[in-house]
């Protein structure tokens, strides 16, 4: 399959995480008896199925929960995994995208906001090494900080490459030129993503514009007892 | 960074400590079998136990058989057991990750050696996949790096429920009859009827003559024996009782405390800790034998008299309508003569004294309302030596007088100064007045010369 100049194709590849690691993150919200139990982390989808009810069942143990959490919990990472494979048998395609990903997490005392471009195609990624990195060069002390940065990064990943895959089908499906194709899948990738491209033409240089400095810097905030209390409970007022 | 961490080895037992110093990595000359090296540790080689009891915070326990774990280095039964870190298989799931798992996980277990660290801490920390973290886990958990020596009791303190305080000194404290089987005593914090067998749930009844509870129903319907009536009983709050659950340790604390501080609650307070002074002394009244621990510190025979006198009047008063007077008249009862007198003396001036402020600014009879409370105080002061008392009112009142005249003077004192000041204002404002006035006729005939002279220069141009 030629690609005409203009939007740059590749092969098709077989879904996976476009990361070194093909790792899937997990986000968990369950109650139970008026407990709430979230949680978020990533998850190997290779490992043995016998691992979800081991893991389930050593969460409730130290966490304490009550045991009505332990199906709920089991029940929730398979479906989770299972989306994800039903996903991988299929095709995905990615161009030369190079996306923004945008953090904006509180993790107890911290929040943190950031943002930063990362590229789509580059399978050596590893969410976690930067997420490492970050919170070293920041000095957050909070080690919960970490994993949740690298969750947020897997997720947002995660959303695109599924947003290719169901790309690549609605292609398929469609029966009309290549042309009308790749008007698909531009149309249908971030529109920010075209726009970078523009940015790596040869009239811009690769040095960021100063004025665009601020918004591609981390901001780390530390927040006091209170200032955590009131934003848990404008959370749960907009949950309602 | 660069101490070592010592360890020692005894030659018989089966667990090394490891001391747990601040440092975090060794320097890398260590070699990594730890055998070789004698450096001298202030602590005491362990004992051949396999557990040994849970360690100073200095030193953490590590089994022989992982005498091989080194920070730096990774040891072959490490990737053994963890091959999937070590066979190149992915380019970022390397033994540096693998180092990086573990060395966080002991540092972590170890900033709290007596602590189990479970699984969750740990991966709620790690940025990494679940399933590794894992294993590595459960890998350093199996050879005892962590979670070797902590104590496993990590639920909350469980509930003294106590051994009877009383048992001690219990005999002659009636058990009730068959009719109203024990109820445990007070100290227990589940309370079951004596007549009805039930739990008691929000309030109950309790009666510590013949010391027996009963449920609210129960003492509503006279369900009790014979001889008990209705005042014998006092109310007890299940949810009170239940904080307040004196264990015998507390007893036997309080009535040290008591020994050695007297009368001070405040220090008895101290000394028993998580009890405030009122408790102390509500608890220690309800004491079968307090007074005999008391030692009071002027008991003669006339005094521990008139206290057990005064006991058993004290009982008519708890009944007094008002529970305010009820309360002074037992904590006076309770403090003792002198130190009741002086405190009523005490409160009594004070509020002369306030009342004299409020009462030389309102300008009425302060006096009838320093009586009223002077009354009030001296009933109260009922159960005390009635002379006494009104000598000290009489004293009162004198002073009390002196101090109104002494204030009626003062301010007037002060009103007179206040006035000169206002008068001679007036005055400076008086001459001030004048002297503008003056120099405004100055002014006027100044103006005036002015003019003629004008004027006659005008003229003798024209002339000339």
């Amino acid at each position: 399959m030629k690609s005409p100049a203009s939007a740059s194709w590749k092969a098709p590849l077989k879904f996976r995480m476009p990361t070194a690691e093909n790792l899937i993150p997990i986000r968990l919200d369950i109650e139970v008896d008026g407990q709430r139990y979230k949680d978020a982390f990533t998850w190997n989808p290779y490992d043995p199925d016998s691992e979800v009810v081991m893991f389930a069942k050593r969460t409730v143990k130290d966490l304490k929960l009550a045991p009505g959490f332990l199906p709920q919990i089991v029940q929730s990472i398979q479906s989770q995994l299972a989306t994800f494979r039903s996903y991988e048998g299929q095709d995905m395609y990615v161009g030369d995208k190079i996306i923004p990903i945008k953090l904006d997490l509180q993790v107890n005392h911290t929040v943190i906001r950031d943002q930063f471009l990362w590229d789509l195609n580059n399978f050596d990624s590893d969410p976690e090494e930067f997420a490492r990195t970050l919170c070293k060069d920041l000095g957050i002390e909070d080690p919960e900080v970490g994993p949740a940065v690298a969750f947020a990064i897997r997720e947002q990943l995660y959303e695109i490459a599924i947003q290719n895959v169901t790309s690549a089908r609605e292609n398929r499906i469609s029966k009309k030129g290549r042309r009308a194709a790749e008007h698909f899948t531009p149309s249908k990738a971030s529109g920010a993503a075209l726009d970078l491209m523009k940015l790596f033409s040869f009239r811009s240089s690769v040095v960021r514009k100063r004025k665009e400095w601020d918004y591609y810097k981390p901001v780390l905030d530390l927040l006091s007892n209170e200032e955590v209390d009131a934003l848990e409970a404008k959370e749960e007022r907009s949950g309602r | 960074m660069a101490e070592k961490s010592p360890v020692k080895e005894a030659a018989s037992s089966e667990s090394i400590p490891i001391s747990n110093s601040n440092q975090l990595k060794p320097s890398p000359q260590l070699p990594s079998k730890f055998s070789s090296q004698t450096a001298p540790n202030s602590e005491v080689p362990s004992t051949p136990t396999s557990r040994p009891p849970s360690a100073d915070a200095d030193v953490v326990y590590v089994p022989s058989y992982s005498r091989w774990f080194s920070w730096d280095k990774i040891d072959s039964c490490e990737s053994r057991f963890l091959p999937e870190f070590f066979d190149g298989r992915s380019a970022s799931k390397g033994p540096s990750l693998y180092i990086y798992y573990r060395n966080s996980i002991i540092k972590l277990f170890r900033e709290n050696p007596s602590r189990k660290i479970t699984f969750t801490d740990v991966r709620k920390t790690l940025v990494g996949d679940v399933g590794s973290i894992r294993r590595v886990f459960d890998f350093l958990d199996h050879w005892g790096l962590i979670n070797y020596s902590a104590s496993s009791a990590l639920s909350k303190p469980s509930k003294d429920t106590g051994s009877n305080i009383k048992s001690s000194d219990s005999p002659s404290v009636e058990s009730p009859s068959s009719a109203a089987p024990t109820s445990k005593h007070s100290s227990n914090s589940r309370r079951i009827c004596g007549a009805c067998k039930s739990l008691c749930t929000i309030a109950c009844f309790v009666c510590d003559k013949y010391d027996s509870t009963l449920c609210a129903r129960c003492y509503v319907r006279g369900n009790f024996r014979v001889g008990l009536s209705n005042a014998d009983f006092r109310r007890v709050e299940i949810t009170d009782e239940a904080k307040a659950d004196w264990s015998e340790k507390e007893t036997l604390l309080l009535l040290e405390a008591i020994m050695h501080y007297g009368d001070d609650w405040k220090k008895v307070a101290q000394h028993v800790g998580g009890r405030t002074d009122k408790d102390c002394v509500a608890h220690f009244v309800k004491l079968p034998f307090g007074e005999e621990y008391l030692g009071h510190p002027l008991s003669n025979d006339d005094e521990s008299g008139f206290e057990t006198n005064k006991r058993m009047c004290l009982t008519p008063l708890a009944d007094a309508s008002n529970p305010i007077m009820a309360q002074a008249a037992f904590l006076s009862a309770l403090a003792g003569v002198e130190i009741a007198e002086a405190a009523a003396q005490a409160a009594v001036s004070v509020l002369s004294q306030v009342d004299d402020i409020t009462a030389s600014r309102v300008g009425s009879g302060s006096l009838e309302r320093n009586s009223k409370r002077e009354s009030e105080i001296s009933s109260n002061g009922d159960t005390n030596q009635n002379a006494l008392e009104r000598a000290a009112y009489a004293d009162a009142n004198s002073l009390l007088d002196k101090e109104e005249q002494d204030i009626e003077r003062a301010i007037t004192g002060i009103t007179e100064v206040q006035m000169k000041e206002i008068q001679d204002k007036f005055l400076r404002f008086e001459e001030m007045d004048l002297q503008t006035e003056k120099e405004r006729q100055q002014l006027e005939s100044m103006k005036n010369l002015l003019f003629i002279d004008q004027l006659n220069l005008s003229f003798r141009r024209n002339y000339t």
